[in-house]
């Protein structure tokens, strides 16, 4: 019975019911329903289970394997993490949203069907365009918006592809979906695009820069866990092996490096940051070995963790400081030393220093592309490490917590956050040193070692000289100066060019149709005045006639009738 | 008292990482760092390269210090075409 239970649905249920308790008791509430789901959930043997009919296809709503097994673990370590660091918060929409939000992602990757997935896909979706417009912001509202028509545009995707696809292949089961090396039928291309969306993919992407430096100071850290990396395990599901994801990747590292350079939103910089990272992990599937597939599998389950423990450091200074512009902060490290700790332990992971999570996760993709000599990919990936380097690594802490003294000495973080910090800190540490024990969890036991000389040597090799790097930009004023500006993305296109452009239209229409109009007005006032001269008064065929001229023409009109009729 | 209000500012910028002293403490440090992990290369030998670059010395060091620079200018560049005053979007 309770394996049939899809995993997530005590949280979706129970979080539905949060309203209904003490306004004190909802947030520990929440933290209760995800170690109870997780408890379940560990509970439950790998399977099939839960399979009902409807219209003549089979659904399997909880498929367990070491795939949706991992993905399904850190989900609710997550949840349990991003609950902790939540408890002070007294807004029961709040906790609804994000135990609903996280209990589909959870649902979603134990999926065994396109169906149940689309469900759960939708159901991620609008649930946690509520932790954005919990900001009660006019541009959190205008931005959730953007986000929601963008997410639920991906759902439609996946179910039109998912329908094509059973037209094509009679099947809606959700295994790979694509071989490698084999072109993509219309139905698949429809599932890879939606799935791409929700992974922000290249020119896809700009809805996660957009959206989440809007959420609020909880909301971001439950974001940036669930809805990308479900994109992630939906592709390593579906399309482990396709090669076109491996350059897709490589661009996806590469780019946003650029823009978090010169953003001056933290929150922004590490959803910058977050879509260069998610770029590592569609590499590894890209090239779909073991390693690969291992590699990306690790990867998400070690960037959850330090990424939600960015999230929750920069969400702490939001909440202290009200404000995570770079151009704002500085100094914080004195009266916020254990955020500041955290921070950089979670900056240090995602940089990839030997000791922590970051190092034992990306050098296996790294690797995995060095074995299968992609020199370009290599290359590619070491640029983008020096880039992590760069914007999560060093710019995260050092505006926030050191660079020029803003003066602002705000109070330590609540104590729920620092302990959410603490234990994600400490997930960080542990994973960095105790990675044999993830190892054995991935979808394929790894024959990997990252702890040899080359790999440590060298890794610090490119972190230590990157920082050098900084340090030389910074003493000799190269490095750019952190502006109260923002950056255009391509969310220019459709807030502001599209716009644009159906104003232009709109415009067009209007004065074209003004100038037919005044062609008309004019040419039927011509008319009318024809009509007026003819039939008017004064006209031949409007005016009166006089009884003679009327008998004249009567007696005309007989003649000739009688003329026709002789004829 | 909301959150916010409960920032205050102090004074002068005093602190352990402002001073001169400890911040050139913090560069020689970072420089020995650089230095070991070069001088650390003649501990061992990569058995098994992938590629040539992986046997030339130093090189995930100077490929690092280059590709920062590189993006930190590249981004430089880019902040001409795509900056805008921070209420763009609202007016």
């Amino acid at each position: 019975m309770i394996h049939s239970l899809p995993p997530g649905t005590l949280m979706i249920v129970g979080g539905l019911l949060i309203p209904l308790l003490w306004r004190s008791a909802q947030s520990a509430m929440a933290l209760v329903l995800t170690i109870g789901s997780l408890v379940l959930f560990l509970l439950t043997p790998s399977g099939e289970y839960g399979q009902i009919e409807l219209f003549g296809q089979s659904l399997v709503l909880v498929r367990i394997d070491p795939l949706s097994r991992i993905f399904g673990v850190i989900f609710h370590i997550a949840a349990i993490v991003s609950a902790i660091y939540a408890l002070h918060l007294k807004d029961a929409k709040q906790h609804v949203a994000a135990m609903v939000y996280a209990g589909g992602a959870i649902g979603a990757c134990c999926a065994g069907d396109l169906i149940t997935l689309f469900f759960y896909w939708e159901l991620t979706a609008i649930s946690s365009v509520f932790l954005v417009w919990a900001s009660n912001t006019e541009r959190s509202y205008r931005s959730g918006i953007r986000y929601l028509i963008i997410q639920v545009g991906s759902g439609v995707l996946l179910l039109s592809g998912a329908i094509v696809r059973y037209v094509e292949t009679g099947s809606i089961r959700f295994d790979l979906l694509v071989e490698p090396g084999a072109s993509m039928s219309a139905g698949t291309l429809l599932i890879f695009l939606a799935f791409g969306i929700k992974c922000a993919f290249p020119l896809l992407h700009n809805w996660l820069q957009d959206a989440y430096p809007e959420a609020t100071v909880t909301g971001a850290v439950f974001l940036s866990a669930f809805t990308t990396k479900l994109a992630i395990y939906s592709l390593a599901r579906g399309f482990a092996g396709t090669e076109s994801l491996i350059w897709i990747g490589c661009v996806m590292t590469l780019f946003p490096i650029l823009f978090a350079v010169i953003e001056n939103d933290l929150r922004r910089v590490l959803a910058y940051s977050l879509n260069n990272q998610l770029g590592f992990m569609v590499v590894g599937i890209g090239i779909g070995t073991d390693l690969a597939i291992s590699g990306a599998a690790a990867h998400a389950f070690c960037h959850i963790l330090y990424k939600a423990l960015l999230f929750m450091s920069m969400g702490a200074v939001l909440y202290r400081v009200g404000t995570v512009k770079a151009t704002e902060l500085g100094g914080l490290y004195k009266s916020m030393p254990w955020t500041t700790v955290f921070c950089m332990v979670g900056a240090g992971s995602i940089a990839g220093f030997p000791l922590l999570s970051g190092f034992i996760s990306k050098s296996m993709i790294i690797t995995a592309a060095a074995e299968e000599h992609m020199l370009l990919v290599w290359i590619v990936l070491l640029i983008a490490s020096a880039g992590v380097m760069e914007h999560s690594g060093i710019k995260i802490p050092f505006f926030a917590f050191f660079s020029h003294d803003s003066g602002k000495r705000p109070k330590e973080a609540p104590w729920n956050m620092l302990l959410a910090m603490g234990i994600a800190a400490a997930f960080c540490i542990g994973l960095g040193v105790g990675f044999p024990w993830l190892y054995r969890y991935l979808p394929t036991l790894p024959d990997y070692e990252p702890y040899t000389w080359p790999h440590v040597v060298t890794q610090l090799q490119l972190l230590l000289f990157a920082a050098l790097a900084f340090v030389v930009l910074m003493l000799t004023k190269l490095y750019p100066a952190e502006l109260r500006r923002i950056n255009l993305d391509t969310d220019w296109i459709y807030r502001r060019l599209l716009p644009r452009l159906i104003g232009w239209i709109g415009r067009g229409v209007q004065q074209a149709d003004g100038l037919v109009r005044g062609w008309v007005m004019r040419d039927l006032k011509g008319l009318l005045e024809c009509l007026s001269q003819r039939f008017g008064e004064r006209g031949l065929l409007g005016g009166t006639w006089t009884t003679g001229v009327m008998a004249v023409w009567a007696t005309i009109v007989l003649c000739l009738c009688l003329l026709l009729n002789y004829l | 008292m909301n959150e916010k209000e409960q920032v205050e500012m102090s004074e002068a910028p005093q602190g352990w990482f402002y001073q001169p002293a400890n911040i050139r403490l913090l560069i020689i440090g970072l420089v020995v760092a650089c230095l070991a992990s070069l001088g650390a290369e003649f501990l061992y030998t990569n058995d098994h390269p992938h590629f040539d670059a992986e046997t030339w010395f130093g090189f995930q060091a100077w490929f690092g210090f280059a590709a920062f620079v590189v993006v930190v200018m590249l981004g430089k560049i880019l902040r001409i075409f795509v900056s805008r005053p921070e209420d763009y979007y609202d007016s």
